[in-house]
């Protein structure tokens, strides 16, 4: 058959997977029109909660920008970052130098 | 003869005379240079699709540029494959159509994308010459013209890298990598040099049929290895790839990222069809495989934290590279044992190279993408986006499309081949798929960023002018969806007629040879 693929421990089927996601959509959907029946749409009920202060208009105030996206994970991993960083240090002459050192390792590798 | 047999000249002469008509052309005003830039960009792509078709059905195709035979054979008896040759298998076939079609999605998204600014008959120049450079790496049977495609490619890219040349750093980017790449290339041509003096011949083949794996032909595989990996844009060596991915227009990188493909097409051409069984240990083998997992890891954990998305994206260009070069690395591991090679090596081969072309596909989508939030929003710093998905629907589509495949969902492409190098993978060291992994979990993380700071959110007012882009960007950026959706949803086919008649021409090291030389050397 054309969709399925034998990777060789085992199989993979696109659309037995397609149908998979279909059946779990509509199980899902119907749970969700299962819910409150007192929800009105356009009612306050939809107004956004923002600590009791009025929303600013602008989007550009209530939105959490990407450079603070994933903060816990930056700063648990500080000490590898900092390093990364001191890797990528922007000075062309550092770029060469990492592939010199690249044709040393290989050379301890291969040659001696 | 027929004309179909010199399909593989026409496949790098094509794009060539497009580049050097180009500037005379563009005296004729901008619809001339547009029509002259699109037809060379589609003539191109369907050439390279006949010359797939033609040796997926005849079989590995040799082009002997300027005569009928690769030899002059001498008084004396002596007969050297002296000629330019281009030899075309299944493998080099399947990365001119992976050039060609990147090249026309550029071409289509440049339209628009590029109109407002100047200089544009150099830019259709530049474009076609890399796309020729670029041609010419995948199909050309000897090392000295790989190295001159190579060049080739490279000065063009290094004038598409600088072509905003009023912003500084699209300027030290484009010095970075001329500085980097050169240094590189002369390592090939270094290492060109030591096999020339060693065997008289550059033909690849030839190189294969007589190999002897003494200290010259190792310090030639280091050399090669090496700068072809940083071409690729290879951990510790990547670090040209965002600068340089990041600053070129976003059509050319969609074409840059196939340039890396051609790179590590090089690489696998030297290791399986030149060096093959004679390298004798694992070393080169366990070395690629390394350099997978460093560019894997690095290259995720880099881009996660950046807030420029072209940046972010071309961090995630080494990551994806990492994928190949451990799925590739393996099958090279398992290339001397047969019974290795039909348990896992197969598989990973044919997994690494899908993954080279849902790679292809889907990351020069991405970077169209941001391209088209560029053209949009006027910024590519993510801290300044944010609910453009109602502004622009199309885009938001396509950039999800290829967000899923490159992070590996279910059902798309991107899954079905990193399924094929975790598995096989794993059969060499668990740890190995486990890099992979977390890595793809990483990937996701990403680009759920991405997505949520750029198309989720409320509307800021600094981007209610925002529309969606033209249908020539979003035409370009569709074509490569299309392809992204038919490996996604015919995995089996794409396996059967694409993959596999690729990956056993990168093996079979005796056919790429006797392709060639026939009755011997």
């Amino acid at each position: 058959m054309c969709t399925t693929v034998m990777t060789g421990y085992g199989f993979w089927n696109v659309f037995s997977w397609l149908t998979f996601f279909v059946l779990i959509t509509a199980l899902i959907l119907w749970f969700r029109s299962q819910g409150r029946s007192d929800y009105k749409e356009d009612s306050l009920q939809d107004e956004i909660f923002y600590g009791g202060n009025p929303v600013p208009s602008d989007g550009a105030e209530i939105t959490v920008p990407a450079s603070s996206a994933y903060w816990g994970f930056k700063k648990a991993l500080h000490g590898f970052y900092t390093l990364l960083d001191s890797w990528h240090s922007g000075i062309a002459t550092d770029y060469v130098a990492w592939f010199v050192f690249t044709v040393a390792i290989f050379a301890l590798l291969l040659v001696f | 003869m027929s004309w179909t047999n010199h399909l593989p000249a026409l496949v790098v002469a094509v794009p060539l005379f497009g580049a050097f008509g180009a500037p005379l052309v563009s005296l004729g005003g901008r619809v001339a240079r547009n029509v002259w830039f699109l037809f060379f960009a589609a003539f191109s792509a369907f050439l390279s699709l006949l010359l797939w078709q033609h040796v997926v059905l005849s079989g590995t195709m040799v082009y002997v540029m300027g005569g009928s035979a690769w030899n002059i054979p001498l008084p004396s008896g002596m007969s050297l494959p002296v000629r330019i040759l281009l030899e075309v298998d299944s493998f080099g076939a399947l990365l001119a159509l992976i050039g060609g079609i990147c090249a026309f999605a550029g071409a289509l998204f440049s339209l628009k994308f590029m109109e407002k600014f100047t200089g544009l008959d150099k830019y259709t120049a530049l474009y076609l010459l890399l796309l020729s450079g670029m041609q010419g790496m995948v199909l050309t049977g000897d090392l000295f013209n790989l190295f001159v495609f190579i060049e080739i490619a490279s000065v063009a890219s290094f004038g598409l890298v600088v072509f905003w040349r009023d912003r500084p750093e699209a300027v030290e980017a484009g010095f970075k990598y001329m500085v980097v790449s050169t240094v590189g290339v002369m390592f090939i041509l270094l290492a060109v040099a030591f096999l020339y003096g060693r065997y008289n011949v550059v033909n690849m083949a030839a190189l294969g049929a007589n190999l002897q794996y003494g200290l010259p032909e190792k310090v030639a595989l280091i050399f090669l290895v090496v700068a072809l990996a940083m071409k690729c844009g290879s951990v510790p060596m990547h670090m040209w790839t965002p600068d340089a991915y990041a600053e070129a227009p976003a059509a050319v990188t969609c074409l840059l990222v196939a340039v890396s493909q051609a790179s590590l097409y090089a690489l696998f051409r030297i290791c399986f069809s030149v060096y093959g069984l004679s390298m004798g240990s694992s070393a080169v083998a366990w070395a690629i495989i390394v350099l997978g997992c460093l560019s894997m890891f690095v290259g995720v954990s880099m881009a996660v934290i950046q807030k420029e998305i072209k940046r972010l994206m071309a961090y995630h260009s080494v990551s994806q590279v990492g994928y190949i070069l451990l799925g590739l690395g393996v099958g090279l591991l398992a290339l001397g044992n047969p019974q290795e090679m039909n348990a896992y090596g197969m598989t990973a081969i044919k997994g690494g190279i899908y993954h080279l072309f849902n790679y292809a596909m889907y990351k020069p989508l991405l970077f169209l993408c941001a391209g088209a939030l560029f053209y949009a929003a006027k910024s590519r710093n993510l801290n300044s986006l944010g609910g453009l998905a109602r502004k622009m629907p199309y885009t938001t589509v396509l950039f999800l499309l290829a967000a899923a495949a490159i992070a590996g969902l279910p059902p798309f492409n991107g899954y079905v081949s990193k399924l094929l190098i975790y598995e096989s993978s794993f059969a060499v060291h668990p740890i190995l798929p486990v890099i992979a992994m977390v890595t793809s979990m990483l990937t996701l993380a990403s680009f759920v960023k991405v997505f949520q700071t750029a198309f989720l959110g409320p509307e800021k007012e600094a981007l209610s002018q925002v529309r969606e882009v033209p249908q020539s960007m979003i035409l370009g950026m569709g074509l490569l969806a299309l392809v992204i959706l038919g490996l996604s949803l015919f995995p089996s086919w794409s396996l059967d007629h694409l993959i596999t008649p690729a990956a056993e021409a990168l093996v079979d090291k005796a056919s790429y040879v006797g392709a060639v030389l026939g009755g011997g050397f």
